[in-house]
């Protein structure tokens, strides 16, 4: 990585702000239960940092994610979420009920934070491909238009 | 037409700001939204979904079904935005191997 | 009392804002004015007590700030 990509400005703002901008988005998803945060902001901040690598490097960035697989990315997120609430259905428990989820665990509210953050990874996932997403089909289509 | 249109919305803006004072400050225990179940979130939330952000409890846990449900719609616009814009390609594609 | 100061300052820039969205001519002018209502009314959601709030609209401001300079650019419309 000793390529230049343009000017200053772009060299320094993708070395600098993207990685910190992903990390950052990690940050925030695991640690929404006991800070502000939670799952919709960090997808939202994950595809900010995607975003801004693919604005600064064009279509052939490093942490490029393609308009289709984005596609399949956002319903793969949506199915995490709903199977984290049918679990609990098999094991005799409501849906949505993470009491009943199959995981080794001491304590009542130990199931219930790991239920949390099962469904906050799916609303992350499902949160950052749709906004990746909707910008792949708008750059798309002005491709062909020129 | 123009004129009706302002004088409507300064009427409107008047009584709206006529009003401020019935509103119930800030943060205020005694106000009615915060004396139904407010209390007994703020009571049991750390005990029953073991996170100690209130919001995070009840977003994820108290109300998960809701959340399924905006998780859906964000899936299904993103869906229906590339289905329309894709859409355009191919025809565009069609056109383009047409000339 | 300092409080209120700031609060009814910050108010008063969110009206001027809005009503600058309204009035300019330049598209891209518009969207880059939405971005500073934005960040206005994150820093009035801080004052009241609701950082979720606040953080959410600081990163969908940026989010959707993006998506209008991107459109703009897409529609080959930047002013008039």
């Amino acid at each position: 990585m000793t390529k230049r990509f343009g000017g200053i400005v772009l060299d320094i703002s993708f070395r600098v702000l993207v990685p910190f901008t992903l990390v950052y988005g990690i940050y925030i998803l695991t640690h929404g239960e006991f800070s502000p945060g939670g799952g919709f902001q960090a997808g939202a901040l994950l595809a900010a940092g995607i975003v801004l690598s693919r604005l600064i490097q064009g279509r052939s960035a490093g942490f490029n994610i393609s308009g289709e697989h984005a596609v399949i990315w956002a319903g793969v997120g949506t199915f995490i979420y709903a199977l984290t609430g049918f679990l609990p259905l098999f094991f005799g428990g409501n849906f949505l009920d993470y009491s009943f989820l199959p995981f080794p665990a001491e304590e009542l509210h130990e199931l219930h934070a790991m239920g949390i953050l099962l469904i906050e990874i799916g609303v992350t996932i499902c949160v950052m491909m749709t906004i990746i997403d909707i910008l792949d089909a708008v750059t798309e289509r002005a491709d062909i238009d020129d | 037409m123009r004129m009706i249109g302002t004088i409507v919305l300064v009427i409107i803006t008047t009584l709206f700001c006529l009003n401020v004072d019935a509103l119930p400050t800030i943060g205020d225990i005694n106000s009615a939204p915060n004396q139904h179940i407010t209390p007994t979130y703020i009571e049991h939330c750390q005990h029953d979904t073991g996170s100690p952000n209130i919001v995070t409890g009840v977003l994820a846990d108290y109300r998960g079904f809701d959340t399924l449900g905006e998780t859906s719609v964000m899936f299904v616009a993103g869906i229906t935005t590339v289905l329309i814009l894709r859409e355009n390609r191919k025809k565009a594609e069609k056109g383009g191997a047409k000339k | 009392m300092q409080i209120l100061i700031i609060e009814a300052a910050l108010l008063l820039f969110l009206i001027f804002t809005t009503v600058c969205i309204l009035c300019v001519k330049d598209i891209l002018a518009a969207a880059i004015i939405y971005c500073a209502f934005s960040f206005c009314a994150v820093l009035l959601y801080f004052m009241m007590g609701s950082p979720d709030v606040a953080f959410t609209e600081a990163v969908i401001g940026v989010v959707s700030t993006i998506y209008f300079v991107v459109a703009l650019k897409n529609m080959n419309r930047w002013c008039k």
